[in-house]
């Protein structure tokens, strides 16, 4: 059976000079970001390039994800979720092309690298404080100081909140990287056993009809779980800019 | 940490290591295979530095692209669309309007111009209706005058026939007076005689 971690191993594409010790060679795992950014925008400029009153299929899909994105930061963030709209729907875009790329077969997923969750993650959280400071400057600090909360527990209130903020990144960035490799190795394993079980005779036909019908049913839900987490991802960046764009009401 | 792999073939080793190894097991494997590299190739780091560059490199590509030229336009066309479908409500709203105020101009024409006829056809048959009076009236009239002539006619033929009648009256008396009395009596004795008696 083939090695179900051998999807994610990183390959270098285009071979570049090291920047200040840093390799910044095109990897498998950055052209396939390239790739999922050139679908979004490819997608994009077909959708919008007529901008028709009754709209098309194409433009039908394009405009379903931007007021899906609209609905969440408007509802989400309020009246001010307008500034924030394009940060967030480029995170939902950009990771919901990362993870569908990743269900066609022998295509790279970019998700699947904790280097590009993290990233993301950290970045969201980047965003968050930068509009955090730039908002409140140093009223900032009153997000980890709930209001009503007695005096004496106010300091382990404290701590724990500053720790749920910077555990934030963690989660996002582990959710996203979690859910991506938890659903290709599945789908790997459950594919080798249909080969394997295949090759043992008649029973074994059998068994591998089982397991084929598990895996197409995997695959449905591993769509699934490519918009899903796109989407839960813009729903938390969303939660989380909230928090410190309407701090006061926090 | 950098520095490190770029050169290396990750994960080469674990090709053949079957999916239930724990990463644990991998993670010692290909450390003895492949000096510092670790089992999931997820923390190949030396891959880390390339990965998280080209990645904002791309995304704040993608920000830019969309941001400026791509959702602008798809949320003008969404506003636009909203838009039209609000000017042509309006027009619709005001076209409904229109239509109304219209039918009730015609309704209100057609009230006046059916008491106008109305008001004509009472105003004619008014007329006729006195012209018919006068007619009659001028009839009547006439008819009266015919009749009172001819009443004229009869009253003025008795009273010449009693002249008469009594004219012959009187001769006749005279005649038989003087028959009797071998003496004529004057006109005015018998006239007297005759008045006295027809009293």
């Amino acid at each position: 059976m083939a090695d179900p971690m051998h999807q994610f191993e990183i390959q270098q594409v285009l071979e570049l000079p090291a920047v200040a010790g840093f390799d910044l060679s095109i990897t498998n795992s950055a052209l396939w970001m390239i790739i999922a950014a050139a679908s979004v925008t490819l997608f994009f400029a077909a959708a919008s390039a007529k901008a028709a009153v009754v709209p098309g299929r194409l433009q039908s899909v394009g405009e379903m994800l931007y007021e899906l994105i609209h609905n969440l930061t408007d509802s989400i963030i309020g009246h001010e979720g307008k500034k924030y709209f394009p940060f967030v729907f480029t995170l939902f875009a950009f990771i919901l092309a990362m993870n569908l790329l990743g269900m066609v077969p022998y295509f790279f997923t970019s998700t699947s690298q904790l280097a590009v969750t993290a990233t993301l993650g950290v970045l969201v959280i980047a965003v968050v404080i930068a509009v955090g400071f730039a908002r409140n400057g140093l009223g900032f600090f009153k997000l980890f100081v709930p209001s009503g909360v007695p005096f004496f527990v106010l300091p382990l209130v404290v701590v724990i909140e500053v720790i749920s903020f910077l555990v934030r990144p963690v989660t996002l960035a582990l959710r996203l990287f979690g859910n991506m490799v938890g659903g290709h190795v599945v789908l790997k394993v459950f594919g080798g056993f249909v080969v394997s079980l295949g090759a043992l005779g008649a029973l074994g036909i059998v068994g591998a009809l089982v397991t084929l019908t598990g895996t197409v049913a995997i695959t449905a839900l591993e769509f699934m779980v490519a918009f899903l987490q796109a989407f839960v991802f813009a729903v938390l960046a969303c939660v989380y800019l909230n928090d410190v764009v309407n701090l006061h009401s926090h | 940490m950098a520095q490190t792999t770029p050169e290396l073939e990750p994960g080469g080793a674990i090709v053949e290591t079957p999916p239930t190894t724990t990463s644990h097991d991998l993670h010692e494997s290909t450390e003895a295979a492949e000096h510092g590299s670790s089992g999931l190739p997820q923390f190949e780091f030396g891959y880390w530095p390339g990965q998280i560059f080209w990645l904002l490199i791309v995304f704040a590509i993608l920000y830019v692209i969309l941001s400026k030229l791509f959702l602008p336009r798809v949320g003008g066309a969404i506003e636009a669309r909203a838009a039209k479908i609000e000017g042509d409500l309006a027009d619709a709203r005001i076209a409904r309007d229109e239509a109304e105020r219209q039918s009730a101009e015609a309704a209100a024409e057609l009230a006046q111009a059916r008491a106008r006829a109305q008001k004509t056809a009472a105003d004619a048959k008014a007329a006729a209706k006195a012209e018919a009076d006068t007619r009659n009236a001028a009839e009547e009239a006439k008819l009266h005058e015919r009749l009172a002539a001819a009443e004229a006619g009869i009253q003025a033929g008795r009273e010449k026939a009693m002249s008469n009648v009594r004219n012959l009256a009187a001769e006749t008396a005279e005649a038989i007076v003087e028959k009797l009395s071998g003496q004529a009596p004057t006109r005015a004795e018998v006239d007297a005689a005759i008045a006295r008696n027809a009293a």
